[in-house]
């Protein structure tokens, strides 16, 4: 690849041929403020912020469209860069809306943002601001505040280019220019609320996340989304020990910088159920709470009892839980067969950027765990329905309301002699159980998912879990060392030393290794 | 002076093809593909000196220079016809009066850089213009001037005439490519240039009306006898479209280096009515402004003008005499910028109609002694700032009202009301 000496700021730096100046700068640790520039969209070149002053050139040249060169020396901090800065800063809060107290964007807004690193002076205008479309709803997520807005087009080359559903454009000329929907469009792609992240100010917002907490007391933990395989990377919010939003973290090798709408919300069906507060047995045909001894005493005697047991281990369990469950229900009978839930769907064209066909995030972590074989489910299922097995352990999943088949599969389940059911709420499938046992949901949990591409990333906890409830994990253990297998798993990290030191494709990980961008293992 | 723009306008009947033709019309084009390859035309007319005429005042044949010759892509030739400059209406006459030699000129042009399709973009208000065109390019191309195999020298050129719909920023030749092709009329980030990257991302010449329509009598002249008129930087002759408090208004072809002040006072019959002369445009509403005092021994050429402060632009020469409020003539000109402003960049979108705004309030009378400063502030922070020349368009005339009338401005803030009339 050609390389390029050039100079910015006095130090000298080595870029590809081809980089643009911001690109080379951010590169090397210096940051050029903009606001249109985006390295996942075209240039545009319109915001003026990142104007720099460049040796031999007489007027400010754009960071953002101005390659590097061999000897170009780049200037980010002088007076006139500065003075252009300001100037510029002066400019877009011209017909900016005093909006802060009650916008969404503060604190993670870069006219704030910039305003505090750049600029600090009053602005001379002393006119009337024009007045454009507040609370215009784009779509089912989508919010917009014209006078916020700083036109940038950030959204608009993200609609042409990304998801080529082109809903919005410039409209209008002059100070009058606004965003707009194309006649009869709604912005309700698979994708749309990207636009949100990618707004630099608060002229486009989500309207899920409205007026529900400033984002200064966020605590924000970076994990990845249980929506399907492909384990977009994630930032969570959460504050007062609820969740508040997902936020795309960026992964070149993942997900880029986006995350589809259906796994950013998808922590609402997941996580906002009532939660089960102790553990449940069945007695008197009823289902009663109980201590965890007991239960797992039960869950125990009752699965050994009734061999061969069938294990439905929920496509969001992580890896350290899927070992566990496969080494506990071999441990019952070497007969016992245990599938993944997994359930393929149809793509539109705009899903196939992102998602993949399945809700089972960690459905080929849990093959490499040993839990399950290709088309396995559906067999196992099936084997169930025909009563080949007398007992169950299910994980995660409400069978009877994800499958098409479900009431078949109700059935079946009613007549094992001995079902256990591991969730974080009462479902359907766990009113049949005769034992019923609190777990944990994704936010709650430390652990590793392997994507459908084999990347192997750190789920991490944003939530303490209630008190009557386990880590997924724990529950698995304690059964172990109740069966009498010697175990030690004080937390999920040990368990991922067995996993790494026992499943060969995962030979030489630790959670370090992973970090926040994961590894990919060998197909 | 030989009339090289001007020379058949006086001819009844000019705009058609018979007359023009009887008055020496396509001699150069047929000159130029039977006999001279594009290289040599390029060449006469580097050699000619003819400079752009929209008011950059680039070197044409430097500007064909650059289009690769070796580019796959096609290549394409833009006429420049949507001449918006307040104070010029220099193509409009030779759009409507002498048609032939427009298509003449962009045909030599698209040879020269070896182009095949040439659009004549033409303002949207032109309406009666655009009829004259059209039918004028049928004429042209009934005759063999236009079309496959022009005149048997197996050159081909199609002329597509386009109308544009009312935006001056449509005449900045990226917001012209921009609308051109089907767009909002939004300038380009440059780099890349139209030279390389025009029209559809293809090699592309954008010429004003008036540079084209030089072509064909340098072409059948010579370059020498061009270039032989106008001063050593600034070759053979200009329109310049005189307009306001003058005796005789109208358009003028001038040999460059003529006196600016002979010019006004004889050749345009001075201010009328017993005024006096207070300022002068000389290139078109984005020029700064000459005071009366400030035009001695100025001389009609680009290099004069920019020593004198200003530019020679589009030759828009629009004359104010003193009973002219310049509080009101800087507003006027600030609405139109404001007004025109594209929006794309944030100098220009917020600063137009900012500096629109100060105006309003200090000619309404509710102005203060900060806002003259203020606006001289404003206007520096968008020159040089923005993504086209618009900006400056629109800082430079704010800025040299408030500089060469500030008195007149500070008497009308006190007073809270016009001082003139």
């Amino acid at each position: 690849m050609d390389r390029v000496k050039l100079t910015i700021d006095g130090r000298e730096i080595v870029a590809a041929k081809g980089k643009t100046v911001i690109q080379a700068a951010s590169e090397a640790g210096i940051s050029i403020p903009h606001y249109c520039y985006h390295p996942k969209l075209s240039i545009a070149g319109n915001c003026r912020m990142c104007l720099v002053e460049i040796e031999k050139m007489p007027r400010l040249q754009i960071a953002c469209n101005t390659q590097v060169g061999e000897g170009l020396v780049v200037k980010t901090q002088s007076p006139k860069v500065l003075e252009a800065r300001r100037a510029v800063m002066e400019f877009l809060l011209v017909n900016h809306p005093l909006d802060c107290p009650i916008c969404d964007q503060a604190g993670e807004c870069r006219l704030q943002d910039y305003y505090m690193q750049h600029d600090l002076a009053g602005s001379r205008f002393d006119e009337r601001k024009e007045h454009d479309r507040k609370r215009e709803i784009f779509g089912p997520y989508v919010v917009f505040d014209g006078e916020r807005c700083i036109k940038c087009t950030r959204c608009v080359r993200f609609l042409q280019e990304v998801t080529r559903t082109e809903e919005l454009t410039v409209v209008n000329r002059g100070d009058h220019s606004t965003i707009a929907l194309f006649p009869d469009q709604i912005l309700d792609n698979p994708l749309s609320v990207n636009v949100v992240d990618i707004c630099p100010v608060g002229a486009l917002t989500d309207r899920d996340f409205r007026f529900k907490v400033r984002v200064w007391y966020l605590k924000n933990t970076p994990s990845v989304c249980p929506g399907c395989s492909t384990g977009c990377n994630i930032t969570v919010g959460s504050a007062q020990d609820r969740l508040a939003r997902f936020k795309p973290r960026i992964n070149e090798e993942v997900n880029g910088h986006w995350i589809c709408d259906e796994g950013r919300y998808c922590f609402h069906p997941l996580t906002e159920v009532e939660r089960l507060t102790s553990p449940l047995i069945r007695q008197e045909g009823g289902l009663v709470p109980t201590d965890w001894e007991t239960a797992l005493r039960t869950a125990f005697s009752g699965l050994s009892a009734a061999p061969p047991p069938a294990g439905l281990l929920s496509g969001r369990s992580t890896n350290e839980e899927a070992f566990l469950f496969r080494r506990f229900l071999k441990r019952i009978s070497s007969q016992a067969r245990l599938e993944v839930f997994y359930q393929e769907r149809e793509l539109t064209e705009v899903e196939k950027i992102l998602k993949s066909p399945d809700r089972s995030p960690n459905f080929r972590g849990a093959l490499d765990m040993g839990v399950g074989s290709d088309g396995g489910l559906e067999l196992l299922l099936q084997q169930l329905v025909e009563g080949r097995f007398r007992s169950a352990y299910v994980v995660g999943e409400d069978l009877p309301a994800v499958r098409r088949d479900g009431q078949d599969i109700k059935g079946a389940l009613e007549k094992l002699s001995f079902l256990v059911v591991q969730d974080t709420h009462l479902t359907a499938t766990a009113r049949l159980a005769h034992v019923v046992l609190p777990a944990t949901n994704f936010a709650e949990k430390e652990g590793t998912y392997t994507n459908r591409k084999g990347r192997v990333q750190r789920v991490r906890a944003a939530l303490v879990p209630p008190s009557g409830a386990l880590q997924d994990y724990e529950i698995f253990a304690r059964l172990l060392a109740g069966s009498g297998e010697k175990i030690t798993c004080q937390s999920s990290q040990q368990v991922f030393h067995q996993i790494a030191s026992e499943v060969p494709r995962y030979r030489g990980l630790t959670y370090e290794r992973i970090g926040d961008q994961g590894v990919q293992v060998q197909p | 002076m030989e009339k090289v723009l001007l020379r058949n306008i006086e001819a009844k009947d000019s705009h058609t093809l018979a007359v023009y033709e009887s008055r020496g019309g396509y001699r150069a084009l047929k000159k130029a593909l039977t006999e001279m390859t594009p290289e040599q035309v390029i060449e006469e007319v580097k050699a000619s000196g003819l400079r752009g005429r929209g008011g950059a005042g680039f070197p044409t044949g430097m500007k064909w220079g650059f289009v690769p010759k070796d580019s796959p892509k096609p290549k394409y030739v833009v006429c420049n016809a949507d001449e918006s400059e307040p104070g010029t209406f220099k193509d409009r006459l030779l759009i409507e009066k002498d048609p032939h030699g427009i298509i003449e000129g962009t045909a030599i042009a698209a040879y020269a850089i070896n182009s095949h399709t040439a659009f004549i973009y033409i303002r949207g208000e032109l309406s009666f213009g655009s009829k004259v065109l059209k039918k004028a390019i049928e004429e042209a191309t009934q005759a063999g001037y236009l079309g496959k195999n022009i005149l048997g020298s197996g050159y081909d050129l199609d002329l597509i005439l386009h109308r544009g719909a009312g935006a001056y920023i449509c005449g900045e030749e990226t917001g012209l490519l921009s609308s051109l092709e089907g767009g909002r009329g939004w300038p380009k980030v440059k780099p890349p240039f139209p030279a390389t990257h025009g029209l559809f991302g293809c090699p592309t010449v954008v010429n004003n009306v008036e540079t084209l329509a030089a072509l064909p009598w340098i072409l059948d002249q010579g370059a020498a006898r061009y270039a032989a008129m106008g001063t050593e930087k600034s070759k053979g002759t200009k329109l310049f479209s005189v307009s306001g408090h003058i005796r005789k208004p109208g358009v003028y072809e001038v040999e460059m280096g003529y006196p600016f002040k002979r010019f006004l006072e004889e050749d345009c019959g001075g201010v009328p009515g017993g005024k006096k002369l207070k300022g002068v445009i000389p290139g078109g509403a984005s020029m700064p402004v000459l005071r009366a005092d400030e035009i001695d021994g100025v001389r009609m050429d680009y290099e004069s003008m920019q020593a004198a402060g200003t530019l020679l632009g589009s030759g828009g020469v629009i004359v104010m005499d003193d009973s002219t409020c310049m509080v009101k003539a800087a507003w006027n000109i600030a609405r139109f910028f404001a007004h025109e402003s594209c929006g794309q960049c944030t100098p220009c979108r917020e600063g137009c109609h900012w500096m629109e705004k100060i105006f309003s309030r200090i000619e309404r009378g509710a102005g203060g002694k900060e806002d003259l400063d203020l606006i001289l502030s404003v206007s520096g922070n968008i020159m040089g700032h923005t993504i086209c020349p618009f900006g400056d368009a629109a800082a430079m005339p704010a800025a040299a009202f408030i500089k060469k009338y500030r008195q007149e401005f500070e008497e009308h803030i006190a007073q809270k009301s016009c001082v003139v009339t």
